[in-house]
């Protein structure tokens, strides 16, 4: 994608930059307490970093801190090593995109002005204005055709949102602010978005800082989590994993809540594991093909794909006898499939409620990839979570192997400097 | 003489009276949005100013007009200038509060969406706020200008122009045959008048506010 | 508002955060302040174009906390207080001619004053008694179908300059406070009606729904639902019909009607500023009083339940 880059931008704005807090404080006249006190945060350029806290913890407010949309008492951002502490504000919230709850879609603009507002105002020609219109529209999985011209109040909420992140996309920048951008619509439009997200930020690799409040949204987006309480303190800044299993506190585990080994399910996805094979032939095969491939296949049975290679029955040795040849009524047809970027938690729930135990996996246009069953989930479960024991045995080793040497360093008076 | 030969007869002086009725209602009209939302845009934002403006516009509202014109006369004399003066001052009230409420009323999401993605203050106002803002205050247009139409004829009475001359020419000749004809040729000519002004309104409306929120 | 504004102020400028005019009487704000509010069009139309903000014309929604101030209470009446003083003072030491002294003298103003009260109680009470009851006979459901035809006519009564009204009543009912009185309540009486439509259609359906649903008869849902509900409505209803019937009766006497336009006219028609003054200034405080009076009274007389809604 970064051909598309802005003229004005730096050249390498397609991709993401690194963003620095340095003791962001934000406190508000009238009150003891700052809001926002003393942030330090590194997020490194092309993750997604997402700020996890109850309500009124001045998540939100530190999001904003970063495209000043509101102004930090003191402290520094840095993006991409730039100082923007002190830029104009316009200026800076052109290179950061921003999304928030309920789209902020502008009613009296369609979709396609919407999109095009912030190409517009720096300065783009307008054929490549609609080109990137149509552009984003497609990226975010909108019809371009259908969706231009329609106004925001026609459009559903899932969709509404869509066109917000693309609005927030449109001029390429290298960083995306997202406020609780899912949090108003529905549950099951809310999984489509966030895996619309995962696939996005795989193409585009964007530093994403994303707000909610919801913990299982923040393990399935997030690469590092910050969690977060009174006053946007840090209790712990890590990766989901590490969050899981081995969270630095109460207050964290307490928001990790039950269930910790099914929530690890979320953060592993189908394309992550192994998959199992079956045997496929598509409906324009000639009948005695199918036969053939029954016989040959071990697995007395074989998945039939339609003209698009997509799944489409699943065929068992008997069923051919039973419909006396006819494809048509022959065999059952495949009700649920997940797709690459669907995690375990997704696919297991699939396995469990298809009566076979199985589950067909799809590439982007709905084509067969390969098959998900209890047995590969199961072991690369137990293989994930192995990992993750050790992984978090050695952590915490090294934490103790460094307390131990600073102690030391401190007994003989050295000046900390411990680690590098 | 009948209502249609009055009509005939007097064509004329009609024609010249309505459109001077219109003229004048047309272009205090004009200057009275041009004020009212400027007011509306350099008062709303803080409480006390927006606040102080509907305040103000909603006792000068009470005010009768022949009253306020009563008043107008020892300042500005008799003629065209209080009746200029009192239509300005009425049509800017209705367009004003409008204003102020509209322009309150846009969601202050968008506003953030707006400052979030890099619209200046400017940018804000001209895109977002003011378009949004648009049907309440070309809904106070058209109140102020179906109430402008009334004062106009009232303004009649202090030698101002249009249709109310009309009027007045038949109270003053109560009892004559032509009263009745008088007063209401000119009393259905303000109501045709304002009927056409709101149907330029509704096309107005039509052309201007976005498919996105009309009702 | 969105869930999303919780916790902590999270605004760079809160706007109205903390604002020390809340308590002002300024707050008054909302629409149904000003007789004008009472137009069927605008309600319809800035309610539902701007749909968005709660709809910031309808007289009952867009009502603020309203709470009876010791400013509120003392403000304007001081205010008018002091300007019937100066009007007064100057009038003293003012030399009047002849034609000044004529118009002035033998309790006129007295005369023209208490005219133009009568004619706007009375005139008030009249509108209430027809536009209010009309309002609800037109939102049952038998005469529902008629309540279009009233919308309508209300517009067009609008668009009716009030002059040529009274001037055309004059000419059927003959010179006189009859011409002027029945002049002044047809002016009214559309607006107040189309207030009450819109507010009685206003109420929330759900709630009615209830209503019935707990047993309520038709009666009972309209005076114990209602009604009450509607109270606001009403009282906003009374102010629009006081303020508007004030401004009406100025014109009564271009009918033989008398009251204060009398010596409005006297004055421009002799050109003496002096008598001029004088009623406008004392049209002006009797309209500016009787809307506070009326404010005063819809603050006092709302339902508490309904008081507070931001």
């Amino acid at each position: 994608m970064s051909e598309t880059s802005g003229p004005s931008g730096p050249p390498a704005a397609a991709t993401g930059a690194t963003i620095e807090l340095e003791d962001l404080t934000k406190r508000y006249p009238g009150s003891a307490e700052p809001a926002v006190d003393s942030v330090n945060m590194e997020i490194k350029a092309g993750e997604i970093v997402i700020f996890v806290g109850p309500s009124g913890c001045g998540k939100s407010t530190t999001l904003k801190m970063i495209n000043r949309l509101i102004e930090p008492t003191s402290g520094r951002i840095r993006i991409d090593g730039e100082d923007v502490t002190d830029i104009d504000p316009v200026k800076l919230r052109r290179k950061v995109g921003y999304a928030i709850q309920s789209s902020g879609l502008f009613p009296h603009m369609t979709v396609a002005q919407n999109i095009a507002l912030v190409p517009r105002m720096i300065g783009w020609k307008k054929a490549r204005i609609t080109s990137r219109v149509e552009e984003m529209l497609d990226l975010v999985g909108l019809d371009p055709a259908e969706f231009h011209g329609r106004y925001p109040r026609q459009l559903s909420g899932g969709q509404q949102q869509r066109v917000g992140v693309a609005r927030a996309l449109a001029a390429d920048p290298p960083v995306l602010l997202m406020d609780e951008p899912f949090g108003a619509v529905d549950p099951i439009t809310r999984d489509h978005l966030q895996d619309e997200l995962i696939r996005l930020q795989h193409e585009l690799h964007k530093t994403i800082v994303f707000v909610t409040h919801d913990f299982d949204e923040a393990i399935k987006l997030g690469d590092r989590i910050a969690v977060l309480r009174e006053r946007s303190h840090i209790a712990q800044f890590d990766t989901p994993e590490a969050i899981l299993t081995n969270p630095a506190d109460d207050f964290v585990s307490g928001f990790v809540g039950a269930g910790a080994a099914l929530k690890r399910l979320n953060l592993t996805r189908v394309r992550d594991v192994e998959m199992a094979d079956v045997p496929t032939v598509t409906v324009d095969d000639p009948l005695q093909r199918i036969f053939d491939k029954l016989r040959a296949s071990g697995t007395n049975e074989l998945l039939l794909l339609d003209k698009r290679h997509r799944p489409y029955k699943w065929l068992r040795r008997g069923d051919l006898m039973r419909a006396r040849g006819s494809l048509a009524r022959a065999g059952t047809l495949v009700h649920d499939t997940v797709t690459r970027d669907a995690t375990l938690r997704d696919a297991l729930e699939a396995v469990l409620t298809d009566n076979a135990g199985r589950v067909a996996v799809t590439g982007r246009r709905g084509e067969y990839l390969g098959v998900v069953d209890m047995e590969t989930l199961m072991n690369s479960v137990h293989e994930m979570l192995e990992a993750d024991r050790l992984d978090a045995l050695e952590h915490q080793h090294e934490l103790e192997e460094q307390r131990s040497r600073l102690t030391q360093h401190e007994q003989e008076g050295g000046s900390g400097e411990a680690t590098a | 003489m009948n209502f249609w030969e009055y009509l005939g007869n007097r064509r004329q002086q009609l024609l010249a009276d309505a459109f001077q009725h219109a003229s004048a209602v047309f272009q205090c009209m004009v200057v009275a949005t041009a004020i009212g939302v400027l007011i509306g845009v350099l008062t709303y934002r803080s409480q006390w100013a927006g606040n102080l403006a509907t305040t103000v516009t909603s006792t000068i509202l009470t005010i009768p007009s022949l009253a306020m014109i009563g008043l107008l006369i020892p300042v500005v004399g008799l003629g065209v200038a209080p009746t200029v003066t009192a239509l300005t001052l009425y049509g800017l009230l209705p367009i004003v509060r409008n204003a102020i409420v509209g322009l309150r009323g846009v969601d202050p999401t968008l506003v953030d969406a707006a400052k979030g993605i890099g619209m200046s203050r400017l940018h804000r106002l001209v895109r977002i706020e003011l378009p949004l803002a648009w049907p309440p205050i070309l809904t106070g247009i058209r109140v102020s200008t179906q109430m402008l139409m009334g004062i106009a004829a009232i303004a009649a009475y202090a030698s101002g122009p249009g249709l109310g001359n009309e009027i007045f020419r038949g109270i003053a000749s109560l009892g004559s045959k032509n009263a009745l004809n008088q007063v209401l040729a000119g009393t259905l000519g303000i109501i045709v008048l304002a009927l056409l002004f709101d149907a330029v309104y509704v096309l107005i409306g039509r052309l201007t506010i976005p498919r996105g929120i009309r009702v | 508002m969105t869930p999303k504004r919780r916790g902590a102020p999270r605004d760079p400028e809160p706007p109205h955060a903390g604002s020390p005019y809340t308590d002002s009487p300024y707050t008054e704000s909302s629409y149904a302040d000003t007789p004008y509010a009472a137009s069927p069009r605008e309600e319809d139309e800035a309610a539902g174009a701007a749909g968005r903000e709660g709809a910031p014309t309808s007289p009952v929604a867009a009502r603020q906390p309203r709470r009876v101030t010791w400013r509120k209470v003392t403000v304007l009446p001081a205010v008018l207080a002091v300007v019937l003083l100066a009007t007064w003072l100057w009038f003293a030491q003012a030399d009047l001619d002849s034609i000044s002294e004529n118009a002035l003298s033998d309790g006129q103003v007295g005369k023209a004053l208490r005219q133009h009260v009568e004619l706007t109680a009375i005139s008030t009470f009249f509108v209430l008694v027809i536009a209010i009851p009309l309002g609800i006979l037109l939102t049952r459901r038998a005469f529902r179908k008629g309540a279009p035809v009233a919308m309508a006519l209300a517009n067009m009564g609008q668009a009716t300059p009030a002059i040529g009204l009274l001037a055309l009543l004059v000419i059927w009912l003959g010179i006189g406070e009859k011409a002027a009185l029945t002049g002044i309540i047809i002016y009214a009486v559309l607006p107040v009606l189309s207030n009450t439509i819109a507010g009685l259609r206003a109420n929330d359906p759900t709630l009615l729904e209830a209503a019935r649903g707990i047993g309520m008869s038709p009666l009972g849902v309209l005076a114990k639902v209602e009604l009450p509900l509607a109270v606001p409505l009403i009282l906003a209803g009374v102010r629009t019909a006081l303020v508007l019937n004030v401004g009406t009766a100025t014109l009564a006497t271009f009918g033989g009607g008398g009251g204060l336009g009398v010596l409005i006219t006297t004055g421009i028609t002799n050109q003496r500023m002096p008598v001029l003054l004088l009623g406008s200034i004392l049209t002006v405080v009797l309209a500016l009083l009787v809307d506070w009076l009326a404010s005063l009274a819809e603050l006092v007389l709302s339902p508490r339940g309904l008081e507070v809604r931001s």
